[in-house]
């Protein structure tokens, strides 16, 4: 029975037939004056897309850090090196042997060979502590130096077992522990990027909600009227999701011109800071790819602030 | 057209507004609603534009169980009715113009329609001349005028006005009262709440009176005289 009148509701109170031009133009004409409002009222939108540009500056700031350091890594994880202490009963000649042998693995980037003499010279020339220790025989290992090509963690575990295992190999030094330790950091400053965005887009949620609400608030009367000339939540909706629309654009944009004035005053400084350590700095800049990904959150998440602003406030506007 | 079957409607509180009415109005009828304030004309006409629910009975508007809409219905069953409100409810910073066009705005009309039919229902109240006012410039007469070229712009099934000439000298309350006339000869269906008994006395249309909730006069009889 129920079910019967709903039917029949449903015929008798048929939606027109959807006017794709009439919907279009509305979504027009809410896009336009949405955007005319926000033009209008230069100083209180710009206090908000500020906020939003200010908001999402910092973790793109991070992120450009993040890059840059990466980058620099790759060629510091060049710098771990083993050092093999090969046995006193191994000649010269089996020594380099072996080098050679090392040198032509291509997990392997360089080799060097320390002969017991060459070990013993360096001592010396660094210690200077000959005359106090009056030793009459060297006491020191030959060695070979290995430097490893860039890898994984889990392959540069292979080589040093395959190294340990070697019959001429006394002892093994591995100096990889901080390339580890690197790692952890550079993971750990990550995952605190990806937290602070994270708090960030929410704030521009907030801050987006609360402008849409105020917004609602003011026009409540109005909204009120139009639901009474039979407009759809949808309807209602609209102008009010375009105007998130361009919050995200203008703040998103507004974000971007930021970083430019940054890169435009401090580029030089860092380049000559980090020269001074024989670094190349990395370009305060986003690519086009990062560009859009900057522009596309921001406006997702100024709609989505826009739509749980009338998601909560929507129903306060029915006609009483 | 309207049919209420056995309609209460109780506030918050305990008041009853409206008790156990029932009546009919037949499509195309001129029907004219009266009762000291307060006894619940306004609130009859808030069930018939779905603005609230009766506490008990059930409402039909041309075959339509208003219980059973969802929102959506809601707003496309609006679009059906003529509403004329006592408080003229007009948006206040849009022109003349804009105000009666946007019944045809939320229906998705064409632009040159939209201009053709609002310039139309402008000059039949008499304000053609004044399309780029705001309703802040135009008298309270005005603005009432204004609020029935909104109702009748998209040629209604139903018109409901809630004191429409309230604000209105003599004169101009025959000129609507007969605007409304020329609508109901082509077909609509009128419905005023008006305590004007002088007025209501010289058009010769069925009255249904309410008292403290209830109707006073018997709801299915045709005509006053």
């Amino acid at each position: 029975m129920a079910k019967n009148r709903a039917a029949t509701n449903r015929r008798r109170n048929r939606a027109p037939k959807v006017d794709i031009k009439g919907w279009y133009r509305h979504h027009l004409m809410c896009a336009r004056s949405a955007l005319m409002g926000l033009i209008r009222q230069p100083i209180s939108s710009a206090l908000t897309w500020l906020v939003i540009a200010i908001a999402l500056l910092l973790p793109t700031l991070f992120y450009i850090a993040l890059q840059a350091i990466n980058t620099q890594t790759q060629a510091w994880q060049e710098g771990g090196q083993i050092t093999l202490y090969l046995n006193n009963t191994t000649t010269i000649d089996q020594g380099q042997a072996l080098a050679n042998e090392l040198r032509a693995r291509p997990e392997v980037s360089t080799v060097e060979y320390i002969s017991k003499q060459q070990a013993w010279d360096s001592f010396r020339s660094v210690l200077s502590l000959q005359s106090a220790l009056e030793l009459d025989e060297n006491p020191l290992p030959a060695s070979i130096v290995v430097v490893p090509i860039e890898q994984s963690m889990a392959d540069l575990e292979a080589l040093i077992l395959m190294l340990t295992d070697l019959a001429d190999v006394e002892d093994i030094q591995i100096d990889l522990a901080w390339i580890e330790r690197l790692n952890n950091v550079l993971d750990l400053i990550e995952s605190i990027v990806q937290v602070l965005s994270i708090i960030l887009a929410t704030a521009v949620l907030l801050i987006v909600g609360n402008t849409i609400r105020l917004s609602i608030e003011s026009r409540k009367a109005e909204i009120q009227i139009i639901k009474l000339l039979g407009a759809t939540d949808n309807y209602v909706r609209r102008p009010f999701l375009y105007l998130g629309f361009w919050y995200g654009l203008s703040g998103g944009l507004a974000a971007w011109l930021l970083l430019t004035l940054i890169s435009l005053n401090f580029q030089n400084q860092l380049d000559t800071f980090l020269a001074s350590y024989g670094l190349t700095a990395p370009a305060i800049w986003l690519n086009v790819r990062e560009f859009g990904i900057l522009l596309l959150s921001s406006i997702l998440v100024s709609l989505m602030g826009a739509r749980i602003a009338l998601w909560r406030h929507l129903k306060d506007t029915d006609p009483q | 057209m309207i049919h209420f079957d056995q309609v209460s409607k109780r506030y918050d509180g305990g008041f009853e507004a409206l008790s156990s009415l029932s009546f009919n109005i037949d499509k195309g009828e001129f029907v004219f609603l009266t009762g000291h304030s307060g006894a619940g004309k306004s609130t009859l006409l808030k069930l018939i534009t779905a603005i609230e629910k009766p506490s008990s009975g059930q409402i039909r508007v041309d075959g339509i169980q208003l219980k059973t809409m969802n929102r959506r219905d809601i707003a496309f069953y609006r679009r059906k009715l003529g509403i004329v409100h006592q408080d003229h409810q007009l948006l206040m910073n849009h022109s003349v113009f804009d105000n009666v066009a946007q019944p045809l705005i939320v229906a998705g009309e064409n632009p040159s329609d939209i201009k053709r039919r609002v310039h139309a229902a402008l000059d039949k109240v008499g304000l053609l001349s004044r399309e780029k006012f705001k309703p802040i410039q135009l008298s309270g007469g005005e603005q009432q005028r204004v609020g029935i070229a909104r109702a009748v712009v998209k040629k209604p099934d139903v018109i409901l006005a809630d004191e429409p000439t309230g604000n209105l000298d003599p004169a101009l309350s025959r000129d609507i009262m007969s605007l409304f006339a020329q609508f109901n000869d082509i077909g609509t269906t009128v419905l005023i709440a008006s305590h004007d008994l002088g007025l209501i006395a010289r058009l010769n249309y069925r009255v249904l009176s309410l008292k403290q909730g209830r109707m006073i006069t018997s709801p299915f009889a045709s005509g006053a005289a």
